[in-house]
């Protein structure tokens, strides 16, 4: 049976690109290295029960099936009929489908953004506020001696970042912090129980004691690797964690200005910050400025909570200023497998990373004015395209409600709440399964994802479908100019 | 020239308005202006087209000045870069409203969307009810605030008023949510309603005298004194006020004026007095 | 593709010694024929006709690049550019979107680019955004003077095996030629350290920067490389560098053979600094324009000052940190595993500024008091000392001393007092100007079929509206200005893609890369290299590799080795 290696793994931004695939009758049998979200995509994706097959129009207020020129035709004319429409979604396709996509919303005038609008959007324009050092996971695994998870569960969202890039991993100037984790697993379980133990607690079966209260552990700055997970409650990473320091719901950005304060030498006027006493803050600093090489991996928890982007602001100026000590770098921990890729793309094509405005024929961004859900909070839009996203499930309620009013076109392999509300749905194949493109990972390395499967025979790649409504676009605005 | 421009249609899409400005009137005839270019969504309209257009022949000041009416909430940028004139709203009005103002005055009797004043050098806004965020604040990745000229807001505000101020007055008289003065370097902010969290965030100069409850002081500041007023541009308010020094994360040397009565939570500082 | 004949232009073509005569080129096929029949006509009588523009150096592609667009939203704002019927929308200024840097360039008249910083790691980006970017043949070099393989080579003086390894990256990324950033300065960036000069060894490698340039200078000649090995000195942007600059000149010395150069030294203007701080700093072209003029081994670009407010953007991480700490300006720095590093920094150079001012003139008496102009060449770093769409105006600068006397009366009173710039009275020709933007670069680059107009050159022409019998054009440096700013005629491979400045045609360029042909056994290296490969990286090897298909249209140099 043909085993697929080095394939790398179309979920969330770790983009792990070592997993193993069994193929057989074109059918996917077996997946090897991935994590237990990774492996349910790679063995469900082509139940029948969770996908059209064919593409859909909605006629007499019933979606029914359609040829694919109908389709293509009704979408086209949508969208050159349209004022304002929407072209929304993106980080779950390959890079190639974006470039049409950014192609087909310049040709109608459209806005276009992607997710991250709703998710580390604030991150990016904290960067353009300030910049952020960073770097390629790499150089994390194999340097870093301080690691930072804040606001961000890797346990559950990323499931295979500690093992790759962080504390589980080898690099050339620092080990794996998982000898040392057993150690701490033994001596709390004994040695017997040991296996099983450590089985239930990746498994997320058991819980172990979290490392926490008033003062770091003894002998912290000593130690090899180190994390620190920082978050409003007790995660499961929080398990994995040298420390778990708890900081509390919505506080975090006068967490990071105390620390900020405290890096500078400078002093405090009050006792304690978000929850935290100012003796242990004073250590934590100690720890930050002490290490050869920190790395603070941030999550949406930050970005979505009070203070939005000036959370980010206020961790990035930290990162700067920690740099003027030693060695430090920041990251978002990017959701979607290719959200980077979707800004990244943006980026080069137009100067903006998402929410981009087209109608005046020329790239303009001011996100909270173009920005998909503003524009959609505000009724401002007269038609939608949706890509790979679910913006029904995900959106507040009044952006919802305005969308769904609209003539809506959806491209997405699944079935979702979005494609049952469209009015156009075209089935598409599955990018990392069915169809090849790039992809980019959190630290914007570029990814090849493969194909491994054919697609069922009507659902065609995503930038297939959008070139040809882009095609049949030009010529209906070429025909209306003859007119 | 006096203008009276009344909104004839009703808006679905955002209308890029950048034309409204007595500076791109004057010295045009009446058919010349009802000939500008207008984008109401991505289609290019005439003036004309949205705003019925009439010359007010009784009053015949030397500036141009412009009336309007209607719903203006989805009309964007009037008024931006206008260097002289008057403009009036009777209604609400949409984004960017004076953006990159050098002088003049506009007038708004209703309420004023995001980003109004933002840049803005010179001259006057004024909004008699509510404003979104951003007021006098900077484009987005340029550290250019509002540079100089005078913003009142008779109602509430949204987040980061006067964000990367530089110079200049902000009045708010209702309210304001987080990050007032947020990264402001110079100029100063007057809110007589109260503040939410996080005032004068990564500020490094430049005052935000607060005349009601502030919901907390950041960590980042520290106290200097009480002081019995405060001066907003040659204007004294009464206070007493806790006057505390910040954002130290950040340098900053900016000055934060804190109602002393309506924050008897703040006491506790008095001891680093 | 039908011909084209450009008739009776003053050609300016250097590489087949043609200095101004009034002659007809016949295209066919997108390359330069003898003659052609039916051609399309393109009377240039009254105007310059030169071939394409080359750049060697200018950072228009990848990783940096993007980070440096996505950085700076209030840099594009203000210099839009709409979609035409022919061309899509984009952002301009100093870091301009794929397509904006496409149509500019070629309204200036250039047609071949090279993007002088590729991370491998990232180098499916930079071929993605290659593709992306119109009008324009480029190529891109691949970062190898902090790259661990090669430290480690080195350090055990492997060269045939650094060789091999480095034919592999060629092949792996599609690159063209060897660069080299701050060597092993980069790796010590890895923990916020950096090498002090040539002789530092790096941490934990135990090799100095002086071994690895050497090494890598050896290696690229058992290669049979096109280009030299690409030097961005150590020390680059510090008062005093150009002690670290000869001594890195002087240290490939004995390896210069007769027939080609063996290092170019870029953006030169940034390591010709002498002085001992930021007071008592001065300009270093004399000691470097000495030391190139009676040397043969040396090339290299100037990295001319333009002011304006433009972004700074190096695989130099730590000197991009110090910018940071300069200028208290937004700051990127980002770290690439095993390889290398970069950072961005905005950056406005002030005429009043003493510092800039001089920096200003270094680049100018480079290029003014350097002899031969086949050893210097017209860069702007771009976007570092400036974008590249001041071309014009240095062109304007190198061929009049009243338009640098112009800008001389502007700039800080003490510089213009210590400065030897204003002593200066060499006036470049269009010739020598021919030869620093075009034919110069091309044969630095080994791009045989650039830079001239010979038969059988790429046609690749520029044309502008210029008359040098006409005019004396050192006394008139606007209209030089103007007609550089907008060609008359820009043609690509044979077709007419710009006419008055604006592009009436868009066409995908092509994407030069080093297709070295080693012995087998050197090939055999493969093994042993996936063996460590995933110790030293998080990817997989088979997914760093760029394929074939990663280039739009793909252009392999075939290249045979001499190992
Ligand atoms: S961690 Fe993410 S990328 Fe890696 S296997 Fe799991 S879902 Fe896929
Ligand atoms: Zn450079």
């Amino acid at each position: 049976m043909p085993v697929i290696d080095n394939v790398t793994c179309p979920v969330c931004g770790t983009l792990c690109d070592d997993l193993s695939v069994t193929v057989k009758e074109n059918a996917i049998i077996d997946v090897k290295n991935a994590c237990a979200v990774s492996e349910a995509k790679f063995m469900s994706f082509s139940n029948p029960k969770h996908r059209n097959l064919r593409p859909l129009i909605r006629k007499n207020g019933k979606l029914i099936e359609s040829t694919f020129e109908e389709a293509v035709e009704k979408s086209a004319q949508i969208l050159v009929d349209a004022s304002y429409p929407i072209l929304y979604g993106w980080s779950c396709t390959s890079c190639e489908a974006i470039r049409v996509g950014l192609e087909l919303a310049e040709e109608v005038g459209g806005i276009t953004d992607n997710t991250s609008t709703v998710c580390h959007g604030p991150s990016i324009l904290s960067i353009q506020n300030l910049g952020i050092p960073t770097c390629t996971l790499g150089q994390i695994r194999h340097r870093a001696d301080l690691i930072i998870y804040w606001a961000s569960d890797p346990y559950s969202a990323h499931p295979r970042h500690m093992e790759r890039y962080t504390a589980f991993s080898d690099g050339r100037f620092q080990e794996s912090e998982w000898e040392h984790f057993v150690t701490r697993l033994r001596g709390i379980l004994g040695r017997r129980r040991l296996n099983r133990a450590s089985e239930l607690v990746l498994m997320k079966e058991a819980s172990l004691p979290v490392f926490s209260g008033q003062k770091l552990p003894p002998k912290f700055e000593t130690r090899k690797r180190k994390v620190i997970v920082v978050d409003v409650r007790k995660t499961h990473s929080a398990e994995f964690a040298d420390f778990f320091l708890q900081v509390e719901p919505n506080k975090d950005f006068e967490l990071f200005q105390a620390l900020r304060l405290l890096v500078r030498d400078g002093e405090l006027e009050v006792n304690q910050v978000a929850g935290v006493p100012v003796d242990l803050l004073e250590e934590v600093a100690d720890a930050l400025v002490g290490c050869d090489f920190g790395a603070l991996f941030f999550g949406v928890g930050l970005t979505m909570s009070s203070g939005k982007l000036q959370n980010i602001d206020a961790a990035i100026a930290l990162t700067q200023d920690l740099n003027l000590r030693t060695k430090f770098v920041i990251m978002p921990m990017r959701g979607h497998f290719n959200v980077a890729g979707a800004n990244v793309v943006y980026t080069w094509q137009t100067g903006y990373p998402f929410a981009l405005d087209f109608s005046q024929n020329y790239p303009r961004y001011n996100p909270g004015e173009t920005s998909v859900v503003d524009i959609l909070s505000h009724d401002k839009a007269d038609a939608g395209l949706i890509v790979a996203s679910d913006p029904v499930s995900n959106f507040p309620r009044s952006a919802v409600e305005n969308l769904v009013k609209n003539p809506l076109i959806v491209i997405d392999p699944v079935i979702s709440p979005t494609t049952m509300v469209a009015d156009v749905v075209f089935p598409s194949a599955f990018v990392g399964i069915e169809v090849d493109g790039t992809a980019y990972r959190m630290d914007r390395v570029p990814l090849p994802m493969k194909k491994l499967v054919d697609p069922p025979s009507l659902c065609h790649s995503d930038e297939e479908i959008l070139r040809r409504i882009l095609h049949q676009v030009k010529r209906i605005k070429q025909q209306r100019r003859k007119l | 020239m006096t203008l009276k421009l009344q909104l004839i249609k009703e808006l679905r899409v955002p209308i890029d308005a950048g034309c409204i400005c007595p500076d791109t009137f004057a010295g045009k005839s009446l058919n010349e202006i009802a000939e500008l270019q207008i984008w109401e969504g991505n289609r290019k309209r005439l003036l004309n087209s949205l705003f019925e257009l009439k010359e007010d022949s009784q009053e015949t000041p030397d500036e141009t000045n412009i009336h309007l009416t209607g719903n203006l909430s989805r009309v964007q940028r009037i008024g931006a870069g206008m260097k002289g004139g008057e403009i009036t709203v009777q209604g609400d009005v949409g984004m960017h409203l004076g953006e990159k103002m050098l002088g003049g005055t506009i007038m708004v009797e209703g309420n004023a969307g995001s980003w109004t004043g933002s840049a803005m050098k010179g001259g006057t806004i004024i909004v008699k009810k509510n404003a979104g965020d951003y007021i006098g604040g900077a484009y987005r990745g340029s550290t250019k605030g509002m540079q100089g000229g005078t913003i009142i807001i008779h109602g509430d505000a949204g987040t980061e008023v006067g964000c990367y101020m530089r110079n200049g007055l902000i009045k708010i008289q209702g309210n304001v949510a987080q990050f007032v003065g947020i990264r402001m370097r110079n100029g100063t902010i007057v809110v007589q309603g109260s503040a939410a969290e996080r005032a004068g965030a990564f500020m490094t100069g430049g005052k935000i005298i607060i005349c009601n409850n502030v919901t907390s002081i950041l960590p980042s500041f520290s106290i200097d004194s009480i002081k019995s007023k405060a001066k907003a541009e040659g204007e004294a308010i009464k206070g007493p006020f806790y006057l505390f020094i910040g954002d130290l994360a950040d340098h900053g040397n900016g000055k934060l004026y804190v109602s002393k009565n309506k924050n008897e939570y703040l006491k506790s500082f008095e001891e680093f007095l | 593709m039908g011909g084209l004949l450009v008739k009776n232009g003053f050609v300016y073509d250097p590489l087949n010694n043609i200095n101004g005569e009034k002659m007809d080129i016949a295209v066919l096929d997108g390359k330069i024929v003898e003659k052609t029949r039916n051609a399309k006509v393109i009377d240039a009588s009254g105007m310059v006709v030169m071939p394409g523009g080359v750049d060697i150096h200018s950072h228009i592609a990848g990783s940096k690049v993007n980070s440096g667009r996505l950085l700076r939203p209030e840099d594009h704002y203000k210099d839009v550019e709409a979609r035409t019927a022919k061309t899509r929308s984009g952002v301009g200024y100093s870091i301009p979107s794929t397509f904006t840097t496409g149509y500019r360039y070629s309204r200036l008249g250039w047609t071949t680019v090279m993007e002088p910083a590729m991370p491998p790691l990232k180098a499916k980006h930079t071929h993605e955004e290659l593709n992306d970017t119109p009008m324009i043949d480029k190529g891109a070099f691949p970062l190898l003077g902090s790259n661990w393989f090669v430290l480690e080579h080195l350090r055990a003086k492997e060269y045939e095996e650094c060789a091999a390894y480095v034919a592999w990256m060629m092949r792996a990324t599609k690159g063209y030629a060897i660069k080299i950033v701050n060597p092993g300065g980069l790796e010590a960036w890895g923990f916020g350290r950096n090498v002090r000069d040539i002789d530092d060894p790096v941490p934990n490698f135990d090799i100095t920067p002086r071994e690895i340039v050497q090494g890598l200078c050896k290696v690229n000649q058992l290669l049979n490389l096109p280009h030299t090995i690409h030097v961005h000195t150590n020390n680059l942007g510090k008062p005093g560098n150009y002690i670290t600059t000869l001594e890195t000149m002087k240290c490939v010395e004995n390896l210069a053979t007769e027939v080609n150069p063996a290092i170019h030294l870029t953006h030169c203007q940034f390591s010709a600094f002498a002085g001992n701080n930021w007071r008592t700093f001065r300009s270093a072209s004399e000691e470097i324009s000495e030391y190139v003029n009676s040397h043969s081994h040396v090339t290299l670009d100037i990295g001319q000052i333009i002011f304006t407010n433009t972004t700074t953007m190096t695989a130099d991480g730590p000197f991009q940190f110090i910018l940071y700490q300069i200028t208290g300006n937004k700051w990127v720095n980002n770290d690439v595993e095993t390889e290398t590093s970069s950072g961005i920094v905005p950056f406005r150079y002030k005429r009043k500024s003493y510092v800039h001012a001089i920096q200003w003139t270094v680049g100018l008496e480079l290029a003014l008091k350097i002899k031969d102009p086949w050893k210097t060449f017209l860069t702007t770093d771009h976007p570092n000392a400036g974008p590249f769409m001041a071309y014009p105006k240095i062109i304007a600068w190198l061929m009049s001393q009243k338009a640098r006397d112009a800008v001389i009366s502007k700039i800080s009173r003490k510089a213009r007092h210590k400065a030897s710039l204003p002593s200066i009275d060499r006036e470049f020709t269009l010739h020598e100007i021919a030869v620093v933007t075009r034919a110069g670069q091309a044969k630095a680059l080994g791009l045989k079929n650039k830079g001239h107009l010979g038969i059988g050159a790429d046609a690749d022409i520029a044309i502008y509206n210029l008359n040098p019998e006409k005019t004396n054009l050192a006394k008139e440096p606007a209209m030089i200005r103007q007609a550089f700013k907008n060609a008359a005629y820009t043609i690509k491979d044979g077709e007419i893609v710009v006419k008055n400045g604006e592009v009436v045609k868009s066409v995908n360029g092509k994407t030069y890369w080093a297709d070295l042909k080693a012995s087998q056994s050197l090939l055999e290296i493969e093994p042993e290299l996936q063996k460590v490969f995933e110790e030293y990286y998080t990817v997989k090897y088979e997914n760093y590799l760029v394929p074939n298909h990663y280039l739009s249209i793909g252009a392999p140099i075939q290249i045979q080795t001499k190992v």
